[in-house]
């Protein structure tokens, strides 16, 4: 339901002003309207103006935002840490706070580049000690004293060893060993000892062939392989003293003032807010001004917090809502917990405006029993409400989830009672011990044509009670020419549909002439209220109703599925495989059966039902709160 | 004679508005995937509208039901 809502004006004395929105932002139900057209009276706007900051109060704001800048700043450099809670009184800690955070940031500062540094050391350190790896059982099987020199390469192509065998033979004319190992990443990694002599020439070969050599950070390059292996692993193991020790010094500069920061910063945002929100308020000479909206239940509420507080000085003036304000007014919608749940269809719709409906008492009235219609069978019903309980206990805090099955839940209830009206469990006649032949009322498999009528007949139904619906949203906003409308395009409709009727049971002739002359009159009065385009209008509204035909058609093939798994079953001749076939059709009609009735139900709803008497593109309602939950 | 002019009928109802929903499913459902990979939070929304084109089978299927039953 659309919350009503009530146009208050607030008054004070200017010295007050902070005070009174630090209370209606402790309410978090009022919402600031920064506009004051519709709220002050026309002559006298010239002596209101937006309120202005004096200079002392615009200082505090800069200092205020520079310093939550400082924070924001230190902050990003620190770990993040489960934050206790600070008992200091952020207020009197500012100027404290204000004096140590510069240097408090250039220390921060210094660990993180410090530690960004030794980060980044490490993952190359870490990246070469894959070939490391890989390399040091090759260094044991060649002998390190004989004067020769070690090449490592690294090979991403197994059939490009060849070629680099061919490549150093003929470089050293033989006199070479080259052992090949895998590393932890797949590529292969080559050692070629040789004399030192050769071992340039070889360099400078592998580097016009493009075979890499593996490379080193600058400063162990130019050292012996056997001893940049181990200055490596020292230096790695260098590496992670120091940094466990940077972070250790971040983590404990982190656990010693994080929460004094983090309290600080809370308590700049709060009084920035109060400081930013201070430009929705108007003033005159001597008093502040706050216009807004606040549910009217609130109303009285607020007017009892500011009395208790301020002992009559502010005064809460609720105002005559006028019919300019109707799409300005925002909107908020609270519901039973029945409708609740079914929110989560109506948030996939823009939200109405004011003087419309919420949508969502009518998706929870309407939109199970169309569920029931179209899935209505006591077993599938069955088997959906054991699974909606299932997820329903399992969906914890996930409210969407509990949403979903909570709607599940409703609507398979639905499918059950319309199952005993079709008398079908798993599309057959079901168990003796559920009565479903005594129960059953028709028979969807062979009656089409009476399932059809139904289903148009309850399209008749919803589309004139949604015109009739219109009609009274019209009255309302004293639209009488709309009113009238949407009126005699529900006429007609009763009369089209007593006229269809008439084919089957013909009515007495008094009666029949009524309904053509109500006919006749009907669409004279449609053009007029309507226009040209109104015939157009009603054609639609036909289309519309003819839409419904689908509970029907859906629900046939539905049936028709559960019908065929069954037969299945029986003509296999094999009870396992039979029961197997079965099983698998009416699981994957089970699927089917929750998401198809969801979505066409949903359909008649949006298309076919609201676009005849809701109007969309309405105003959040956002009252003043603080952003965070204490 | 009549029977089979009559089957060929209810035919041609369903199958040529099948044939406009598949076409036109297609096209939105096209449309729909690029959408959902934007703003995933629009996928309620393009189920129900990748639905609308259902109409035309169901009135294909409603036309084809009077062929064959009235």
């Amino acid at each position: 339901m659309i919350v009503r809502m009530s146009k208050v004006e607030i008054i004070g004395p200017k010295e007050m002003l902070l005070e009174v929105l630090a209370l209606i932002r402790g309410m978090a139900a009022f919402q600031v309207e920064p506009d004051m057209r519709g709220f002050i009276d026309t002559g006298i706007e010239r002596e209101f103006r937006s309120l202005l900051l004096d200079k002392e109060t615009l200082g505090e704001r800069t200092y205020y935002e520079n310093l939550r800048q400082k924070i924001d700043e230190l902050s990003a450099c620190l770990p993040h840490l489960p934050i206790r809670k600070s008992y200091l009184e952020p207020g009197s800690a500012i100027t404290a706070v204000a004096a140590l955070v510069d240097k408090h940031t250039a220390f921060c500062r210094g660990l993180c580049q410090k530690r960004d540094a030794l980060r980044h050391e490490q993952e190359e350190l870490h990246r070469q000690t894959l070939f490391l790896d890989a390399l040091e059982p090759l260094l044991k099987e060649v002998d390190s004293d004989t004067g020769l020199d070690f090449i490592g390469v690294t090979i991403k192509d197994p059939a490009a060893t060849e070629h680099l065998m061919r490549l150093v033979a003929g470089l050293t004319g033989g006199r070479f060993e080259i052992v090949t190992t895998n590393a932890s990443d797949g590529t292969i990694i080559a050692l070629i000892t040789l004399a030192k002599e050769l071992a340039d020439k070889l360099r400078e070969a592998l580097n016009a062939e493009r075979v890499p050599e593996l490379s080193f950070p600058a400063p162990f390059q130019h050292l012996p392989l056997p001893e940049k292996i181990r200055r490596m692993r020292q230096r790695l193991a260098e590496v992670a003293t120091d940094l466990s020790q940077t972070g250790g010094g971040l983590q404990q500069f982190a656990a010693h003032w994080a929460p004094t920061y983090q309290w600080v910063r809370e308590w700049l945002d709060d009084r920035l807010s109060l400081l930013t929100t201070t430009t929705a308020i108007h003033e005159t000479r001597m008093c502040f001004f706050i216009h807004g909206w606040i549910s009217t239940p609130d109303v009285e509420r607020l007017r009892t917090i500011l009395n208790g507080k301020f002992g009559g000085r502010v005064v809460v003036e609720e105002q005559q809502v006028l019919e300019e304000d109707l799409e300005n007014i925002p909107v908020a919608i609270k519901n039973p917990p029945y409708f609740r749940p079914f929110e989560l269809f109506t948030r996939l719709l823009p939200l109405p405006i004011y003087s419309s409906y919420d949508p969502t008492p009518f998706i929870g009235v309407f939109f199970p029993i169309f569920f029931g219609m179209i899935l209505g069978d006591v077993g599938y019903g069955l088997v959906i409400l054991a699974a909606a309980i299932v997820v329903m206990k399992i969906s914890g805090q996930r409210r969407n989830l509990h949403d979903a099955a909570m709607i599940l839940l409703v609507s398979s209830c639905y499918a059950i009672i319309f199952g005993f009206i079709y008398g079908e469990f798993f599309g057959g006649p079901g168990p003796e011990w559920l009565f479903l032949e005594k129960t059953a009322v028709i028979d969807r498999r062979r009656a089409v044509i009476p399932m059809l009528i139904f289903s148009i007949a309850i399209g008749v139904m919803h589309v004139t009670f949604g015109l009739l619906l219109a009609f009274w949203g019209a009255l309302r906003r004293r639209a009488v020419k709309d009113a009238l409308l949407k009126l005699v395009n529900a006429l007609f409709i009763i009369c089209l549909t007593a006229l269809a009727a008439s084919h089957f049971a013909p009515f007495p002739h008094p009666v029949s002439r009524t309904i053509n002359i109500a006919l006749l009159v009907a669409i004279p009065l449609m053009l007029l209220t309507g226009g040209l385009l109104a015939p157009l209008e009603m054609l639609k509204s036909i289309g519309n109703i003819i839409s419904y035909a689908r509970i029907m058609a859906i629900g046939l093939a539905s049936v028709l599925i559960a019908y065929v798994a069954n037969r299945f079953a029986g003509l296999t001749g094999d009870i396992v495989l039979g029961a197997l076939a079965a099983g698998l059709l009416h699981l994957i009609n089970l699927v089917l059966g929750v998401f198809s009735p969801t979505i066409h139900a949903l359909r008649l709803h949006y298309v076919e039902f609201f676009s005849k008497f809701i109007t969309y593109g309405g105003r959040k309602f956002e009252p003043y709160k603080k952003n965070r939950g204490e | 004679m009549e029977k089979v002019l009559l089957g060929f009928a209810a035919a041609l109802a369903i199958g040529l508005s099948a044939l406009a929903t598949g076409w036109a499913q297609s096209r939105i459902g096209s449309a729909g995937a690029g959408t959902i990979a934007e703003k995933p939070e629009l996928t309620g929304s393009v189920i129900i509208m990748l639905a609308i084109p259902e109409t035309m089978v169901i009135l294909g299927f409603v036309v084809a039901a009077m062929i064959l039953y009235l």
